[in-house]
């Protein structure tokens, strides 16, 4: 089965008795077998594993999914406070539907956004509707897809590629990971779309080797798709054919980044390239490639079928539509949240959250992977979109959101961080690195307390070297978790500092 | 097309498309650069080359070798800005590579001494302590020779250039190509009687071609395979086996001979 985010709660159980709500069981254990049986064989559920009924549920591309009335008793999916300020678009059918069945897909709606594009709908049309919907890359870097469609589009070159994104790497960041596992076709559809509409004929799905039941739900639903004539020749009758493989990725770190992400599926080191030529005019093979993250990818049959404008309305300004964090670190209630974007952080880490682990107070959160910016509590009324992380010296990066209780050293952080980057630099351009080389062992000599105020003085500035000077965005944006911790706590990186005086 | 740049307040004509570095250049613009070969594809790799772009499409600092012309751009060379930042990539590059002469010529240049970050210690490195991994010997071999005899071993701050496994590697030339656009000078080799030994690349031997006429060596076997079937057979067929000093005695009789006809008609 998929997952519907609440991983605090797993095991999920779910039952579906014929004209009953869907039941949703919690903190399932093997003992609780029996009793499960037993209930369900007296057409009940058993209620005190049971965390929450769905009476309906709009799959958003189709008609709504009525379960049944009964068990009112069962909270109700929307009285749950971790779910009460979700919403789903990009989570639409996760856990709901089984992944490994395209039936259940098609049932929920499923690849009608892409027979309406391909019998109703001009390529431009398709793109024109992407536009108006304003929806930007959920990779992290946040441009317009659209547009980005758009320039591969207007190329002049008969065989062009689209390749989907799915090497999410960032440290408690799962995001792609259960979009894929959970509804893969989605993605497929997703892709299906954005050929058509950029006049590709071939795809690739680059997934990243860590997540092999991923690989395994991806493949078995191109072979589904295959079967069924929705991958292959002439699709829907339409002038449209369309090929999809995937491509695993060998542990690098860096091979999101989109230009490594062709080199590597090239067979070359994954190594940026320098951009221009920009993949949409010289990508995979030297063709124009237009390349989206796997969450970008999902959003697109809901366009499709709900219109632009219906989505557009979704978040907030110039951020529309929903994302998906992965809620992680000291916080009471982990798991995947989807929220409109620009939702504040306080809404993520306390209503969804519940704040700390048996009521600890939150004095941080790092947002967007490892090169993202730790931002103190006192800004968590901060929206959660691209500018507005951007503002408070992090990102938005992939999705991830790590909570940090009182007890954590942002030193020590911010060293994890670097440590990281540091390990996954490609070595292509100094900066990153032999830059981040030197701030590693500068930040262990602040720990060992052993450092002086110059290596602070040293650390700021080699961190804005890197961010100007680097070539990819791993460079660009590796500093942050430094620059925002001197912003915010410079007063941990002080302490430190005294102990060496002494 | 020719469109018109402005470097540093001069207005420059160029061909759009052009790269930034290259018309700099030509136009007598000193910026450094050290992964930049006129005749491999930009790199972006050693980042000396950065250039403060104040009208363009995308405003800000960026490499000016990945930088293409277009009408109306221009640039600045030299802001307080890139000065800055170079003079850091310096003192990185200085820790790195500490046995670099070039490197060091440079940063004096720069005005940089010593600099603040910890040597990286070269133990029995066969770059000795000199390489910046900047790419141009990767890319010669790869891309212009088409061998490929050498490549990054590992990534990030333990990447190193060499052949495969460390090993003897007989798809090197033997050319030495990669150590005549090194920019430190880095890359070393030897001839020893009949064998060219590829000192840096994992001592790889090469032998040496002798001149039919002299008997000298004057050129790796695998390069002069590599060289006759890129030329024209008449020439080739003229050059034979020579080494460059017998073939130009070679002409010089042919001359003289076709002149003494010349005379005797």
């Amino acid at each position: 089965m998929g997952c519907i985010g609440y991983c605090r709660e797993e095991p999920l159980v779910n039952i579906h008795l014929p004209g009953k709500p869907l039941i949703i069981l919690h903190r399932v254990t093997e003992k609780d077998a029996e009793e499960i049986v037993r209930a369900v064989a007296a057409g009940e559920v058993p209620r005190k594993l049971s965390l929450c009924r769905i009476n309906d549920w709009d799959p958003l591309v189709g008609e709504k999914l009525l379960f049944g009335e009964g068990f009112q008793d069962v909270p109700a999916y929307a009285e749950i406070p971790y779910f009460a300020p979700q919403r789903k678009v990009v989570l639409r059918d996760a856990g709901l539907i089984n992944p490994e069945d395209i039936d259940e897909y098609i049932a929920v709606g499923g690849y009608s956004a892409l027979y309406k594009a391909l019998t109703r709908m001009s390529p431009d049309d398709v793109i024109e509707e992407v536009k108006a919907s304003g929806l930007r890359g959920r990779g992290g870097a946040g441009f317009p897809t659209g547009l980005k469609w758009g320039f591969t589009k207007k190329e002049k070159s008969s065989t062009k590629y689209i390749i989907c994104n799915a090497d999410e790497g960032d440290p408690g960041a799962y995001m792609n990971r259960n979009e894929m596992e959970s509804d893969p076709h989605m993605i497929l559809e997703g892709m299906l779309i954005g050929a058509y509409a950029i006049g590709a004929r071939e795809g690739v799905l680059y997934i990243r080797a860590e997540y092999p039941l991923a690989i395994q739900r991806l493949e078995k639903a191109i072979g589904q798709a295959r079967d069924y004539g929705l991958l292959g020749e002439n699709i829907f009758g339409a002038d449209f054919s369309f090929t999809l493989t995937i491509a695993e990725g060998a542990g690098a770190f860096v091979c999101g980044e989109e230009t490594a992400l062709i080199a590597s599926i090239e067979g070359e080191t994954g190594r940026p390239r320098p951009r221009p030529p920009f993949p949409a005019q010289k990508g995979l093979w030297g063709m124009p490639t237009n390349i989206n993250n796997v969450e970008t990818w999902t959003n697109i049959p809901v366009i499709i079928n709900r219109g632009g404008a219906w989505f557009s309305k979704i978040g907030g300004e110039r951020n529309s539509g929903t994302k998906v964090f992965s809620l992680v670190g000291e916080v009471d209630r982990v798991g995947l949240a989807e929220v409109p974007l620009s939702t504040p952080i306080r809404t993520m880490v306390y209503d969804i959250g519940n704040g700390g682990i048996e009521g600890k107070a939150i004095k941080a959160v790092q947002t967007g992977g490892p090169s993202g910016g730790c931002i103190p509590a006192s800004l968590f009324d901060t929206p959660m979109d691209y500018e507005h992380l951007t503002a408070v010296g992090s990102i938005m990066g992939s999705g991830g959101v790590v909570v940090m209780d009182a007890g954590t050293s942002m030193v020590d952080t911010a060293r994890f961080f670097i440590g990281f980057t540091n390990e996954e630099s490609c070595g292509k351009c100094v900066p990153c690195r032999e830059g981040l080389k030197h701030m590693l062992m500068i930040l262990d000599k602040t720990l060992a307390g052993k450092a002086t105020e110059t290596d602070m003085q040293t650390l700021e500035e080699l961190s804005g070297v890197i961010k100007n000077a680097s070539l990819c965005g791993l460079g660009q944006t590796a500093p942050n978790p430094v620059l925002s911790t001197l912003r915010y706590f410079r007063d941990e990186y002080n302490t430190l500092l005294k102990k060496a005086r002494k | 097309m020719t469109i018109q740049i402005t470097i540093n307040g001069n207005p420059c004509s160029s061909e759009a498309g052009e790269s930034v570095l290259t018309i700099a250049r030509r136009e007598g613009v000193e910026i450094p650069a050290f992964c930049h070969d006129e005749t491999l594809a930009p790199y972006g790799a050693c980042r000396m080359c950065l250039v403060d772009v104040v009208s363009g499409p995308k405003k800000g600092v960026t490499t000016a070798c990945t930088l293409q012309a277009m009408d109306g751009l221009e640039i600045i060379t030299d802001t307080p800005e890139i000065l800055r930042l170079r003079k850091v990539l310096l003192e990185l590059y200085l820790a790195q590579a500490p046995k670099s002469k070039t490197i060091k010529a440079l940063a004096a240049q720069h005005g940089i001494k010593k600099t603040r970050f910890a040597k990286k210690v070269h133990p029995e490195d066969p770059l000795q302590g000199q390489c910046i991994l900047c790419g141009l010997c990767v890319r010669v071999c790869r891309d212009i020779m088409g061998a490929g005899a050498i490549s990054y071993i590992g990534r990030g701050q333990f990447t190193e250039i060499n052949t495969p496994f460390y090993e003897e590697n007989d798809a090197c030339l033997g050319c030495g190509a990669c150590a005549q656009v090194c920019p430190t000078q880095a890359i070393a080799f030897e001839d020893i009687t009949g064998t060219r030994v590829m000192k840096s690349w994992s001592e790889t031997k090469v032998p040496l071609k002798q001149c039919a006429a002299c008997g000298n060596y004057f050129a790796p076997v695998p390069f002069t395979a590599y060289a006759y079937e890129k030329l024209d057979p008449a020439i080739r067929d003229e050059i034979r086996d020579l080494c460059p000093d017998c073939r130009r005695k070679e002409m010089t009789r042919k001359a003289i001979l076709l002149r003494a006809e010349g005379v005797g008609r």
